[in-house]
């Protein structure tokens, strides 16, 4: 039963699956077009910002899933007893390091060019990757 | 509101965070972006939901969660990330 409908199922299957590739392709360099940070735009809060906050989120959201910080918050507030103060004071940290970050990336944005700042910044993303990779490995 | 227990809370993972690979991200993200408050939102909101989550699993995480799943993925969207920022240099450049 399955065998014999998968012949003709498969040619449907590889068809949508070469148009999604294809919306997906275009998809992308449209956005590679608009990333790079020579022009700024007018409109903060456009779809531009709005993937620029999805792909930030969802990277360190799981990339600090089960991670020191996090084991360090629940162990503290573990002790403690009152886990919500641990949580204050531990979201204070995380704004202020996040903000002290960002203000770097800007400070350093002055000094270099736009082509050497997205050169080092993605060498930097693909440094992390290899360290997300190693902890992984050596865990 | 225990101030002793909020600041020893805070100096804890103000230390641990600093210099540390999501701080990296946020400079580099942050840095060549042209919405760095989107890149600021988003590493604040993906932070503090972490924790939040640690805070309300508490010690039942190691049970509940793929850890190394979570990182591999993670680590998979920094390179996605990274090519993406070279390709838009030197991809483009040639055309």
């Amino acid at each position: 039963m399955k065998s014999s409908a998968s012949p003709s199922s498969l040619p449907a299957i590889s068809v949508t699956q070469t148009d999604d590739r294809v919306q997906t392709t275009t998809d992308s360099v449209a956005e590679s077009d608009t990333d790079p940070c020579e022009e700024q735009t007018a409109n903060i809060w456009n779809w531009g910002a709005l993937g620029v906050f999805g792909s930030t989120f969802s990277t360190i959201f799981l990339a600090e899933m089960g991670d020191k910080t996090q084991l360090a918050t629940l162990l503290m507030s573990a002790e403690s007893q009152s886990p919500w103060t641990v949580f204050a004071g531990a979201s204070a940290a995380l704004i202020a390091t996040s903000l002290i970050g960002i203000l770097v990336g800007r400070w350093l944005a002055k000094f270099l060019t736009p082509k050497t700042l997205n050169v080092s910044a993605g060498i930097l993303l693909l440094c992390i990757s290899v360290a997300l990779f190693w902890e992984i490995l050596n865990s | 509101m225990n101030w002793e227990l909020i600041g020893l809370s805070f100096i804890t993972v103000f230390l641990a965070e600093m210099g540390d690979k999501s701080q990296l991200a946020a400079i580099a993200l942050g840095g060549c972006s042209k919405s760095p408050r989107a890149v600021f939102f988003g590493s604040v909101t993906a932070l503090i939901l972490a924790s939040f989550l640690g805070v309300l699993i508490g010690g039942q995480m190691a049970a509940f969660l793929p850890a190394q799943a979570l990182k591999a993925i993670a680590a998979i969207g920094f390179a996605i990330l990274g090519v993406r920022l070279l390709w838009g240099q030197f991809g483009s450049s040639n055309n």
